[in-house]
């Protein structure tokens, strides 16, 4: 008589799902509004780039000449933070579990002999290095597209910075619309809801509710200064309530760990009716 | 894994690992300048300054040398020539071309004479030691090593403070009293500097958005009289004072004041509240000043009070034009 096969471990549970997954998370409709949206910065940076190179100022503020660094810095803000990586991560955060559902998939993943845990995390893995390798490099092309070689040297280490915290932002939003993909029964409403709603009024409401949002520590990260025409962003930029660096990486990381956790949790407790 | 993903991962991975790798090289050349951790705690040279500095200033002279607004003011108010063409012929400093950034701090009790509020100023840049170093031994300075440092020391002939400057690191001299640079190059070596004083680093990182800014503990300006006594004995108590400011086109300017408690951070705003409303009554007829008013804000909560106010180039504009002989336009700013 054989012996029966051992079931995969979790992490090779979810090394498996990840495989699986990041093929079909790549080459899905979805993928396309991924390219579009971090595109357009891309694409703006090259116009800026043709105008600047025709010897026209691209921007100006206040009548002056902006550099190159300052533009990448307010398109780090404007674009990549305050809506290519919140969309991003409740687009695929919360479409993790509920896709599978929607489409009656769910199924034939749990059937599998791995935990439902690992399928959550073998998918979010996959979610985190498709989004990356899409923002990331989009980042870089804007970056040497607005700022001049020689600048390099002196900014450089603030655009290392931003990939870094492009990353964490993407993993926590991430982690955190796993946990509402898969606990929620209309997760997209509740991301939009916490993105667009709850994360906006909270920052601007004085007090310690900002500190309940993602968008508090992943900005308390951020190297450039927060851009604004006029003395309104001035006086916001020198009131921000920045916290220090190590309790925004170690909160956000508590963040992705804690949301991940539960979000396991919910997938192996959790019932999933399929509408018929 | 299919040959189209793994196609997409190549690529993606190879943008990311070009740029980089490209950055990581251009930024090793350039000798990785702002390499500080997360890049916002404030210039590298705080770890020169003394721990209890009461005064901190930071200018980025390269930035306003090339802003909009020096030029329009450069034309507007010509400087003299004469002396900074001396000056660079003596030191070889192009002060226009030649200085990156000057961080300045005074440190000690400014009430208990000048040996205790002792001045010391960091400056960045391209500097020619030896014709620095001729022109301190050509009017009868010593230059002696300390700690491994290139050590230029001067007396005042009628006995006043003993004025020092060090090579302390390639492009960056400190200059200022004797004790205050030999203190400067202890500091830095050991841990008793500036970069201890969590509360003076939180307000340098929070002021330093600015290409020029002032910290100061309030006590240390009203103490060295920069303060009239009667303004001073009626404002409510004030720990720390901010001023940050962007000079390019025009000026942009926050102001920031730390109170000792809530009561007196309200007290202030409310004081500020009704000078403002005076002083916008005394400018409704003027259009250029009331440009200004309008920009200003008043705000802060616990216990901060904020100013800010904007000067766009505009207005500076204005005033050159209010100072220009009527027929005569200055001349253009330079490109």
């Amino acid at each position: 008589m054989s012996a029966r096969p051992v079931p995969p471990t979790f992490a090779t549970g979810a090394v498996r799902v990840f495989s699986l997954s990041l093929g079909e998370m790549l080459w899905s409709r979805r993928t396309v509004f991924l390219l579009l949206v971090t595109g357009a910065p891309v694409f703006l940076a090259l116009v800026a780039r043709i105008v600047q190179g025709s010897g026209v100022v691209p921007l100006r503020v206040n009548g002056a000449a902006v550099d190159g660094g300052s533009i990448f810095g307010m398109m780090i803000w404007v674009f990549f933070l305050r809506f290519i990586v919140p969309v991003l991560g409740v687009f695929y955060g919360t479409s993790l579990i509920a896709d599978e559902v929607e489409d009656r998939t769910i199924t034939y993943l749990f059937t599998r002999p791995i935990r439902r845990g690992a399928v959550l995390v073998g998918k979010y893995l996959a979610y985190l290095v498709s989004t990356t390798l899409v923002v990331l490099p989009s980042v870089v092309l804007v970056y040497f597209l607005l700022v001049p070689l020689g600048q390099v040297a002196r900014t450089f280490v603030a655009f290392a910075v931003d990939l870094g915290l492009l990353a964490l932002g993407l993993a926590s939003y991430g982690a955190l619309f796993a946990l509402v993909g898969a606990a929620l029964k209309r997760p997209l409403v509740s991301g939009l809801v916490f993105v667009f709603g709850w994360e906006q009024i909270a920052l601007l409401v004085p007090g310690y509710l900002k500190k309940f949002t993602i968008a508090y520590y992943v900005q308390g990260l951020v190297p450039h200064a927060m851009p604004s025409e006029g003395v309104a962003t001035l006086l916001q930029s020198v009131l921000r309530d920045n916290p220090p660096a190590l309790v925004c990486i170690v909160t956000l990381a508590a963040v992705v760990g804690a949301t991940l956790w539960l979000g396991v949790r919910a997938v192996e407790s959790r019932e999933y009716v399929l509408d018929q | 894994m299919t040959k189209p993903t793994r196609l997409f991962l190549f690529v993606s991975g190879g943008i990311l690992a070009a740029g980089l790798g490209t950055g990581l090289v251009a930024a090793y050349v350039g000798g990785f300048q702002n390499l500080t951790l997360f890049a916002a705690t404030g210039p590298d040279e705080l770890a020169y300054l003394p721990a209890d500095a009461k005064v901190v200033a930071f200018a980025n002279v390269r930035e306003i040398m090339a802003s909009e607004l020096h030029q329009k003011l450069q034309a507007l108010v010509p400087r003299n020539e004469n002396g900074l063409a001396r000056f660079q012929e003596e030191t070889g400093v192009d002060m226009t071309r030649d200085v990156d950034y000057v961080l300045a701090a005074i440190g000690g009790d400014l009430a208990a004479g000048p040996e205790q509020g002792r001045p010391l100023v960091m400056a960045h840049g391209h500097f020619d030691n030896v014709r620095i170093e001729g022109l301190v031994r050509s009017k009868g300075g010593m230059v002696e090593d300390y700690k491994g440092i290139r050590f230029l020391k001067a007396t005042e002939p009628n006995g006043g403070m003993d004025m020092a400057l060090a090579f302390v690191e390639p492009g960056l001299i400190a200059m200022g009293s004797d004790a205050a640079v030999r203190q400067a190059i202890d500091g830095h070596s050991g841990s008793a500097n500036a970069t201890g004083n969590a509360e003076l680093t939180r307000l340098v990182k929070d002021a330093s958005d600015g290409n020029a800014w002032v910290v100061a503990r309030f006590d240390a300006l009203s103490a060295a009289g920069k303060i009239p006594p009667e303004v001073a004995q009626r404002l409510p108590a004030i720990n720390w004072l901010t001023l940050s400011g962007h000079v390019n086109g025009g000026i942009s300017l926050a102001a920031r004041a730390e109170a000792r408690d809530d009561a007196a951070a309200k007290n202030l705003r409310d004081v500020l509240q009704g000078i403002l409303a005076l002083a916008k009554l005394q400018t409704g007829q003027r259009a250029d000043l009331t440009a200004i008013m309008d920009s200003v804000e008043l705000g802060g909560e616990g216990k901060n009070v904020s100013l800010g106010l904007s000067v766009p180039i505009e207005v500076v504009d204005h005033l050159a034009a209010l100072r220009t002989p009527t027929g005569v336009t200055p001349p253009p700013a330079a490109p």
